[in-house]
Formats: structure tokens, C-alpha cells, sequence
């Protein structure tokens, strides 16, 4: 099964540029990371910051576009995988070894057309 | 064969022909559809043409056919074969239905108890398909709504589905952090039926279900202590059923039950369970809560002295790996004992936890405490208070007859 693993952390703490030691670090992990996930990594990337964000937001017939993410939250989606595996609890396995730095959460969400 | 036989023998092939099912071919829900028709089947075909040698079997092999006929439907691989005879052919009536059946009731509990379900819904997805029971009694067990609970248990069994949670085992390593949510589970589902120390009709059964599962878990994993020990401590429990309620329906604190009404089977059963679990793991959470029980159970009769040191001792050991409000006042009543009813509520009083304030044990230890010592406007603030968190019938009669002598003493 197909599965995005959701990266949640408080961006506040990798700085608004996303450079620097901490992010350095983190990288660091992260091709750690998907050395290790090998074929059953199909997809992914890290998001820039949510000063980066803009919306587009659809309300009846009118699409208006907004800066900033679409909800404001104590932490923001900062990256994700999309994996390939053999069921939810080798996706959590999974989910479990994915670097962070601080608390957060790791969402996983089976792709649809599964 | 009448309904209520009929009945008996749908459940008792429910949980092992729904897990068979489902295990291989990976679809609890359409498992429990072709398991209900086959049902169905029964009571059409049976009063006519006789009940099977082995029902069970019979149940299986059409559910079986039942299923694989929907999948082919489904699938619209093939065309829609021409019909297929539902009737078991004549070797399976004859075979065992054991060996027919495979046993895939533990891989049926660990999938209802994945943690990717929703806490709430495990237990009564455990109890609908690992144990048969209708959605009704489960409703009426958990104090549910009929229609709340079948959406819960309609969201569960999607969200298994959708998220792919694995038809397989666990593997071992994931053994602890897996075991233990099943374990909770059924503590969940027993306590449920342990709340109404009547058991009148609604949880009479229930509670005997807990009692089967937890046999069932024993014998599927023989090596585990807490599996053994929860064992155990349903079974003293249940053994003291027939003692906990006296002639006025009032509940009767448990160093007041009459021993020689406790139900013997049952304590030998679990004497024997907790023997495995002590010999597996003796600090074992689950062993020494199990252990508590025993010490009350072993009582002969009323004349015997009450086990209170063994009890706190087993509390101080408990409180070791186990350190948290619950455990903290039922050792409290311990210390009432032993040290003393001031010693005890100064030990309640160094409790700190924010959900205290709503735990009715907590007033109620304490309110008892209190009228121990002759603080009885206190005390009758403490039973008032546990009064207002809704008890169940028989507790709250016994605390309102408590809190109605402290009233004439102080009026």
C-alpha cells in the first residue's frame, strides 16, 4: 500500500530562512533517512516555511488567493514521504524512525486508489 | 433445534468462523455478511432437513462459498459463475470442524485492538465479531446508543480496511507495546460488566464473554504472565459475584463478603492461572494485581483474620512499576488498616492529579475515611460529592445510606 508520511514540527524552531546548524542537521537525518527506505521511498521533499505559503482559497463560485497557510496551527506540515510498503504497521515502523528534532507528529495518510 | 439453541450455536462459531474468514480473505466486513447469511441459511434448511452432525462446519463451508461467490462478483474477473451448490459436500460433515476451521481468533483480537483503531471501539469490535454478540447487548454494556455504537463500529471497520491495518500477527518484538492495548481492552470490557455488581441480565453474559476470551488468550499465548494473570484476576472477580450484593441489593465491601458464597470453581481456576503467572514473571504488574485478589479469595470464611498486611504488602510492591492515583487510594484503605484511619488520609492527601476531583473511588475512600474519624461534616461533604459522579445502583444505594446516618447523627 501507498502511504504519505506527514511531517509536523514547529517550524519556529528551524527559523524562518530554514538554514543554518539546525537545518543542517536535520538534512543530515533525513538522507540518512531515505538511504534507508531505499525502493519503498517513491516520493517526497521538505516544505520551505509557512511565510513562503500562499492559499488559494475556493468559496462558492470564487477562488481568492491568500498569504500563509490555510489554517493557522502550533505546528506546520515541514516535509513529507510517500512510501510504498506492505501494511499500515510497516508504515508506522516507518513513521517512527523519521527524524525530527523536537516534538512533533508524524501523520500517516494511505493514498487513495489503494 | 428451537431460536435460543439455534442462537447458542450461531455464537459459539461466530468468533472462529468470522476470524477464519476474514484472515484469509483480508475483508472483516464482507466476513461477517457471509457469516450472518449462512445463518440465515441454517434457519431455513435446518428444521427440515435435520441440523448437521457438526453445525459449525456446515456454517463455515457455506460461508466460505458465500464469500468466495461475492468476491467473484466483485471482482467481474471471471463471469458470474453458474450456481455454485452451498451445500457442504459429505467429507466436510464428517471432519472435525477443528480441523476444518482454523483457529484465527488471536489474529481477529489483535487486528479489533490495533492501536490505529479508535480506543473506544476496540472492546466492542472485539466483542461483536471475536465473540458474537449483537450490537444490542454491547449497546446496553456500554451504555451506548444502539445507533452511536454501530457507526463506531461500521468507522472501525472501514478505517481498518482504508488504512491497511495488517491481517498478520505482529511480529514478536512488537509483542509488548500490541499485547497490552489487547490486555486493556478486556480489562476495559470486564470492568464494564464488574460496574453492576447485580449482573442482572445485561451483563450477565457479557461478563462470561470476557471470562472465554481471556481463556482463549491463555491458550494462544501460554508464556505470557499478564496474559495469565489478567486471566486470573476476572476470574476472583467474577468468583465473588454471588457475595457482593446483600439481601437489600446493597453493595457489600469485599472484607465483608461471606467467603462460603464466593464460587469455588472459579477461584481454583484462577489459583492455577496465577500460579503461571507468578512462576513467568512475579513483579509483573498484572501478576501482583492478580495476587491481590487471591489474598481476599484464599479466605475460608469470615472468622479468618482479613489479609490486610499481605494487601499493603503487595501495594508497596505494586507501586514500584505501578505508581499512580488508582493504585495509590486502593492502598490507602490498606493503610487504614494497618497504620491507621489519620495515617491514611494523610496519605490521600499528598494525592495530586487533575482528574481527582471527578474520581468517584477517591471520594469514596475518603468520605469513609473521614466518618472514621468522627469528621462527620466532612465526611458527608466526601459522600455527597461521590454521590454527585454517578455511581452505579448498588454502590450509590450503599452511599446514600451512609450519607443519610451521618445526616441523623448531625441533625
Amino acid at each position: 500500500m501507498k502511504y504519505a508520511l506527514l511531517i509536523y514540527e514547529n517550524e519556529a524552531f528551524y527559523g524562518t530562512e530554514k538554514a543554518g546548524p539546525k537545518i543542517e542537521e536535520i538534512v543530515g537525518k533525513h538522507m540518512v533517512f531515505a538511504q534507508e527506505l531505499g525502493a519503498r521511498r517513491i516520493g517526497g521533499a521538505g516544505l520551505k516555511s509557512t511565510a513562503a505559503t500562499t492559499t488559494v482559497r475556493t468559496a462558492g463560485n470564487r477562488k481568492t488567493v491568500h498569504d500563509g497557510p490555510f489554517a493557522e496551527a502550533r505546528e506546520q506540515l515541514g516535509g513529507f514521504y510517500l512510501i510504498d510498503v506492505a501494511n499500515l504497521d510497516e508504515a508506522i515502523e516507518l513513521a517512527k524512525k523519521v527524524p525530527v528534532l523536537q516534538d512533533g507528529a508524524i501523520e500517516i495518510r494511505p493514498l487513495l486508489g489503494e | 433445534m428451537n431460536g435460543v439453541a439455534l442462537d447458542r450455536v450461531f455464537r459459539a462459531a461466530s468468533g472462529r468462523i468470522i476470524a477464519a474468514l476474514a484472515a484469509r480473505f483480508r475483508d472483516l466486513a464482507r466476513a461477517e455478511d457471509a457469516f450472518s447469511e449462512s445463518c440465515l441459511r441454517a434457519v431455513r434448511t435446518w428444521p427440515a432437513a435435520g441440523v448437521p452432525d457438526d453445525p459449525a462446519a456446515w456454517l463455515y463451508r457455506v460461508a466460505e462459498r458465500l464469500m468466495l461467490d461475492s468476491l467473484r462478483r466483485d471482482r467481474k474477473q471471471q463471469p458470474v459463475a453458474e450456481e455454485t451448490s452451498l451445500d457442504p459436500s459429505p467429507e466436510d460433515l464428517v471432519t472435525d470442524d477443528a480441523r476444518i476451521i482454523p483457529d484465527e481468533r488471536l489474529r481477529l483480537i489483535f487486528i479489533c485492538c490495533h492501536p490505529a483503531v479508535a480506543a473506544e471501539a476496540r472492546a466492542a469490535l472485539t466483542l461483536k465479531l471475536v465473540c458474537g454478540l449483537s450490537v444490542t447487548e454491547i449497546a446496553r454494556a456500554f451504555l451506548l446508543q444502539e445507533a452511536t455504537l454501530a457507526q463506531r463500529l461500521v468507522r472501525a471497520k472501514r478505517k481498518i480496511a482504508d488504512a491497511g491495518v495488517p491481517f498478520e500477527l505482529p511480529s514478536p518484538d512488537a509483542w509488548p507495546e500490541r499485547l497490552d492495548a489487547v490486555l486493556s481492552t478486556l480489562e476495559i470490557a470486564y470492568a464494564r460488566a464488574h460496574e453492576d455488581a447485580a449482573g442482572s441480565g445485561a451483563h450477565a453474559g457479557f461478563s462470561a464473554e470476557v471470562l472465554h476470551l481471556t481463556k482463549i488468550l491463555t491458550h494462544l499465548i501460554p508464556d505470557d504472565a499478564a496474559v495469565t494473570a489478567l486471566a486470573a484476576q476476572v476470574r476472583y472477580a467474577e468468583a465473588r459475584r454471588p457475595a457482593r450484593l446483600d439481601a437489600d441489593g446493597f453493595i457489600v465491601p469485599l472484607s465483608a463478603q461471606d467467603p462460603a458464597l464466593w464460587r469455588r470453581d472459579l477461584i481454583d481456576d484462577a489459583n492455577r492461572l496465577l500460579a503461571d503467572a507468578i512462576r513467568i514473571a512475579p513483579s509483573e504488574p498484572r501478576t501482583l494485581q492478580a495476587q491481590l485478589q487471591q489474598v481476599w479469595c484464599a479466605r475460608q470464611s469470615l472468622a479468618d483474620p482479613a489479609p490486610w498486611p499481605e494487601v499493603l504488602r503487595l501495594y508497596d510492591r505494586l507501586l514500584l512499576t505501578r505508581d499512580d492515583p488508582i493504585v495509590r487510594i486502593n492502598r490507602a484503605v490498606a493503610v487504614a488498616e494497618i497504620e491507621g484511619v489519620d495515617a491514611a488520609l494523610i496519605e490521600l492527601s499528598r494525592l495530586e492529579s487533575a482528574g481527582l476531583e471527578e474520581f468517584l473511588p477517591y471520594h469514596a475512600v475518603r468520605a469513609d475515611l473521614l466518618r472514621r474519624t468522627g469528621r462527620h461534616a466532612n465526611a458527608s461533604q466526601a459522600y455527597a460529592r461521590a454521590l454527585q459522579l454517578d455511581p452505579p445502583a448498588a454502590e450509590r444505594r450503599w452511599l446514600e445510606r451512609k450519607l443519610a446516618e451521618l445526616t441523623s447523627i448531625l441533625n
